[in-house]
C-alpha cells in the first residue's frame, strides 16, 4: 500500500489532535499504529477510513485521494473494510444477516449468491455454527470475528482496524488476532491500531509511533520496536511491556 | 422492627421462582373474591338498591356508544401514529425551525389538560378551520393529543439505537436513508411496541372526555341513560366494564411484548 500525507491537520474544537502531518510510506502490506492514548492514532485511522474530514492537508491511500465531501467519502468507504473496538454488530440481525446487509444493500450482490459466499467465508474461520445466532448469543471474541468477516466479505482493498481487541476479555484476544494474522497471510492490506505490541511485531511491516499530534517515528519492527533511540518511544514501550516477560 | 422487616420482605424482595399453576389459580380466586366483597360491601353501605331493568331497555344506546368509542379510538390510533412519527423524527431534524416547532408542540400538549385542549380546539380552532363534524374534530383532537406522547416514545426509541451503530452503518457505505430503514427502524419498532400499546390503552380511556363536546360515545351514552333513569350505578358499572374489556387486552398485550423483547440486545 501507499500512504501519502501532506500537511494533514485535524482538531476537535480547541483540541488539536494532528498537526501538519507529512509522511510517505510505499510498498508496505501492513501498517501498525501504536502510541499513548489520546496521541492521535485513532483519529489518523479514522481519517484514513474516510470517517472524518481533515481540517487541512491531503491524504492519499493507494489510488485514492480523499476529498472533503461526504458523498465522495461514502464511495471510498465502500472500498475499504472498517472494524471497530466494540464490534458493533447490529443486534437485531443474525451473524449471517449482519454480513449480508452491506453486500446486498451497498454492493448490490444477489442475495442467494451472497449467502453462499458468506457461508463459505464463515466456514473458513470456523464460524459457520454461529451463522444464525444473534450477537447477544455470541462471546466478544466471536462477535469481533464476525465483525471482521463483515468488513472483509465485500473483498475490500484495505482493512482498517481500530483497537480490535481492546474491548475483549484476554482469553478471546488470541482468536481475533489469529484471524487478522490469517487475513494478512492471504495478502490483505491492513492498517491496525493496537496496544498488543507482540502482535504489532508479528504482523507489522511498518510501525508508526503516533503521539503529541504527529507521527514521532516510523519504520520497520527492528527500528521502532527493538532499537528505537527516541526517548518517547522507549518510555512508551517500557510502560506497555512492563508486566510482560518476553 | 419485625413489622418493618416483614413489610420489606413482602414488597421489596422478589419471589424466587414461579408458583405452580394450582397455587396460582387458588390465589387468583382469593383475590377476586376479596375484590367482589369490597364492591358488594361498598354498594350495600350506600343503602342502594340496584334496578337493572330500568337500564336494560337502553342497552342499544350503550352498545352504539361502545361502538363509537371503538371507532374513535381506531381512527385516532392511526392518525396519532402518523403525527407521532412525524414529530418524533422532526425533533432530531437538522432544520432548526422544524425541531423547535416539534418541541413546542410536544411541550404544550403534554403540559396542558386534555379537557382544556378539547374545548379550545373544538370551539376555537375547529371553527376557524371549518371542521363542522364533531366526530372528525374528536378524532383530530385525540390524535394531536396522543401524537405528542407517541412522538416522545419514538424519539426515545430512535435515541436508544446507539451512535456506534450509526457509525458502523456509515462505515459500510450505507446512505442515511438506508441506515434508518435497515438498521434503526427495525430496532425502534421492537423497542417502542410496549410503550405504544400502553399509550393506546390511554387513548381509549381518554376518548371519554369527548363527551363534553357532545360526541355520542360510550361515556356520553351512559350519562344520557343516567339522566333518563336516575340509575347511576346501573349506568356506570357497565361503562367501567366496557372500558376494561378494551384496555385489559391491550395491557396483556403490552406485558407480552415487554417479556418478548426484554432480553433482546
Amino acid at each position: 500500500m501507499t500512504l501519502e500525507l501532506t500537511g494533514l491537520s485535524k482538531a476537535f474544537g480547541d483540541t488539536v489532535v494532528l498537526e501538519d502531518l507529512t509522511l510517505k510510506i510505499e510498498g508496505r502490506q501492513s501498517l501498525v499504529l501504536i502510541g499513548p492514548s489520546g496521541g492521535g492514532k485513532t483519529t489518523l485511522l479514522r481519517l484514513m477510513a474516510g470517517l472524518e474530514e481533515a481540517d487541512r492537508g491531503t491524504l492519499r491511500i493507494n489510488s485514492h485521494r480523499l476529498e472533503r465531501e461526504e458523498k465522495h467519502l461514502r464511495e471510498y468507504r465502500k472500498r475499504v473494510g472498517i472494524v471497530f473496538q466494540n464490534y458493533n454488530l447490529f443486534p437485531h440481525l443474525t451473524a449471517l444477516e449482519n454480513i449480508l446487509l452491506p453486500l446486498v444493500h451497498v454492493h448490490q450482490w444477489n442475495r442467494e449468491e451472497a449467502r453462499d459466499e458468506v457461508m463459505a467465508l464463515l466456514g473458513r474461520f470456523n464460524l459457520e455454527e454461529h451463522a444464525l445466532k444473534k450477537p447477544a448469543a455470541l462471546s466478544g471474541g466471536q462477535q469481533q470475528r464476525i465483525a471482521i468477516c463483515r468488513a472483509v466479505a465485500a473483498k475490500p482493498e484495505l482493512l482498517l482496524l481500530d483497537e480490535p481487541t481492546s474491548a475483549l476479555d484476554p482469553e478471546y484476544t488470541s482468536e481475533v488476532l489469529d484471524l487478522i494474522g490469517e487475513l494478512r497471510t492471504e495478502g490483505m492490506e491492513l492498517v491496525l491500531v493496537t496496544h498488543e505490541i507482540g502482535f504489532a511485531q508479528e504482523v507489522g511491516d511498518q510501525i508508526l509511533f503516533v503521539a503529541d499530534g504527529g507521527v514521532r517515528q516510523h519504520g520497520g519492527v527492528d527500528e521502532v520496536l527493538m532499537n528505537s533511540t527516541d526517548p518517547r518511544v522507549q518510555a512508551f514501550l517500557s510502560k506497555v511491556l512492563k508486566h510482560h516477560t518476553v | 422492627m419485625a413489622l418493618r422487616s416483614t413489610a420489606a420482605r413482602l414488597f421489596l424482595v422478589p419471589r424466587q421462582g414461579e408458583p405452580d399453576r394450582g397455587v396460582y389459580l387458588f390465589n387468583l380466586a382469593a383475590a377476586l373474591v376479596l375484590l367482589s366483597l369490597a364492591v358488594f360491601w361498598g354498594i350495600r353501605s350506600l343503602g342502594y338498591e340496584l334496578r337493572w331493568e330500568s337500564v336494560w331497555k337502553y342497552r342499544a344506546n350503550l352498545l352504539r356508544g361502545f361502538q363509537m368509542t371503538i371507532l374513535l379510538s381506531l381512527g385516532s390510533l392511526a392518525l396519532s401514529v402518523v403525527i407521532g412519527l412525524f414529530f418524533g423524527l422532526a425533533q432530531g431534524s437538522r432544520l432548526i425551525p422544524l425541531k423547535l416547532f416539534a418541541r413546542f408542540y410536544i411541550e404544550i400538549i403534554r403540559g396542558s389538560p386534555l379537557l382544556v385542549q378539547i374545548l379550545i380546539f373544538f370551539y376555537v380552532i375547529a371553527n376557524a378551520l371549518g371542521v363542522q363534524n364533531r366526530y372528525t374534530a374528536g378524532i383530530i383532537i385525540m390524535s394531536i393529543f396522543a401524537g405528542a406522547y407517541i412522538a416522545e416514545i419514538i424519539r426515545s426509541g430512535v435515541d436508544s439505537v446507539g451512535k456506534s451503530q450509526r457509525e458502523t452503518a456509515r462505515a459500510m457505505g450505507l446512505t442515511p436513508a438506508q441506515t434508518y430503514r435497515l438498521v434503526i427502524f427495525p430496532q425502534v419498532l421492537t423497542r417502542v411496541l410496549p410503550p405504544l400499546a400502553g399509550q393506546f390503552a390511554s387513548l381509549v380511556k381518554d376518548s371519554s372526555l369527548l363527551s363534553i363536546i357532545a360526541v355520542k360515545e360510550f361515556t356520553m351514552a351512559a350519562r344520557e341513560i343516567n339522566a333518563a333513569t336516575f340509575s347511576t350505578l346501573e349506568s356506570y358499572i357497565p361503562l367501567a366494564l366496557g372500558y376494561l374489556a378494551l384496555t385489559i387486552p391491550l395491557s396483556l398485550l403490552t406485558r407480552k411484548l415487554e417479556a418478548r423483547f426484554s432480553y433482546d440486545s
